[in-house]
């Protein structure tokens, strides 16, 4: 019969806390933007950022936006896990595996056709491709800043087991429109960025009994320059 | 009458006629201009779209509007009402409201005319305008 884990798997594996650790990066960096904008006399509006993880539809509440009062114009972000390749190369036989996961962050941007003040109107399908491309700028320069090379994982300070990160990257931009045949009456545009992360994964281990003991060993120097060594052993025979 | 006459003469009672296909609405063409008599057409706001591709229903909106091409020409338009990609004038603009929502504004975002059968479809896009 095989033998069973002897304790509760109650951990979030590394793939799972590197997804919320991308979205909370994102999140504290949009809202720290908006302080920024501020004190620089700067529409805050334009570094907000709206976080998602995991979700199948973000932007749907875009269709209904156009009845609020007032507009929340600002792009939809959404984190979410595609893929993970493990390097056996990298990875130890017993209890480490090198994890190089996929994470898609997909920004969307809506727009509304809308009349100008001076006379003439902005088109809603290019405010809705400049929107996602300004949500896409805020997420590549936060993700690729220096102090996120490691995803803020190497600090001392950082619980465990956090995973250990070996780097990041972002390896494609890709640009799509999340509607059908052009009939939509909303204008929506996504940017997905993939962002590429290799850490480490760590599953239970065998927690053995104690096998070792402490052992005194004293080291003298004869009086014609010997080293010699003295320790007492118990053994059970 | 030849056939396709009939057809084009019968819109007038498939989607002119009010309280039936026909609902009221508003069409105001670049330079400002709007008929100064009630238009009646078939208009359509839903919530649900297919996805061409899969077939398969995803969330959207899809809003559009059914008019006469004979009747909007004797109204006075100067022309059909179209996309206007350029941004420097105002679009074409559709206003209509449902049996339980108000009246919203639209923007003319493409047209399909039927020349065959006298008809006009209009996709529309929502639409802000000026505060």
């Amino acid at each position: 019969m095989p033998t069973v884990l002897p304790s509760l798997i109650d951990k979030q594996d590394g793939f799972e806390i590197m997804r919320d650790q991308i979205a909370l990066i994102l999140f504290q960096n949009q809202a720290a933007q908006q302080v920024l904008a501020t004190a620089g006399g700067k529409d805050p509006a334009l570094w907000k950022l709206r976080v998602y993880t995991e979700r199948s539809n973000a932007w749907e509440e875009f269709l209904n936006e156009p009845t609020a009062v007032p507009l929340d114009k600002s792009p939809i972000v959404n984190v979410w896990y595609e893929s993970g390749v493990f390097d056996g190369a990298k990875s130890g036989p017993v209890d480490r595996q090198a994890h190089a996961g996929a994470f898609n962050v997909d920004v969307y941007g809506w727009g509304v056709a809308t009349e100008l003040p001076g006379g003439g109107h902005s088109p809603g399908d290019m405010e809705a491709a400049f929107t996602a491309h300004r949500g896409a700028r805020l997420v590549r320069n936060i993700l690729m800043a220096g102090e996120n090379t490691y995803m803020q994982f190497r600090a001392a300070d950082n619980p465990k087991p956090a995973p250990a990160v070996w780097s990041r990257s972002i390896s494609a931009i890709t640009a799509f429109q999340p509607e059908q045949s052009n009939v939509a009456a909303h204008q929506v545009v996504g940017v997905r960025l993939t962002l590429r992360v290799e850490f480490n994964e760590y599953a239970p281990q065998v927690e053995a009994a104690d096998t070792l003991d402490f052992v005194a060993v004293d080291i003298n120097r004869t009086s014609d320059g010997l080293l010699v060594a003295e320790a007492d052993f118990d053994l059970t025979i | 009458m030849n056939l396709r006459a009939q057809v084009e003469a019968d819109l007038a009672a498939t989607i002119e006629a009010p309280g039936d296909f026909g609902e009221p609405f508003t069409l105001t063409d670049p330079l400002g201009f709007s008929s100064a008599s009630q238009l009646y057409g078939m208009t359509a706001d839903i919530g649900e779209t297919i996805d061409a591709d899969t077939g398969q229903a995803v969330a959207g909106r899809q809003a559009t509007l059914t008019a006469r091409i004979s009747t909007l020409l004797a109204a006075g338009y100067s022309g059909l009402p179209e996309h206007i990609a350029d941004g420097t004038g105002l679009p074409w603009l559709v206003s209509f409201a449902g049996p339980a929502t108000p009246s919203q504004t639209y923007k003319v975002k493409g047209s399909r005319p039927d020349r065959a059968m006298g008809v006009v479809k209009m996709t529309l896009e929502f639409w802000e305008a000026a505060p």
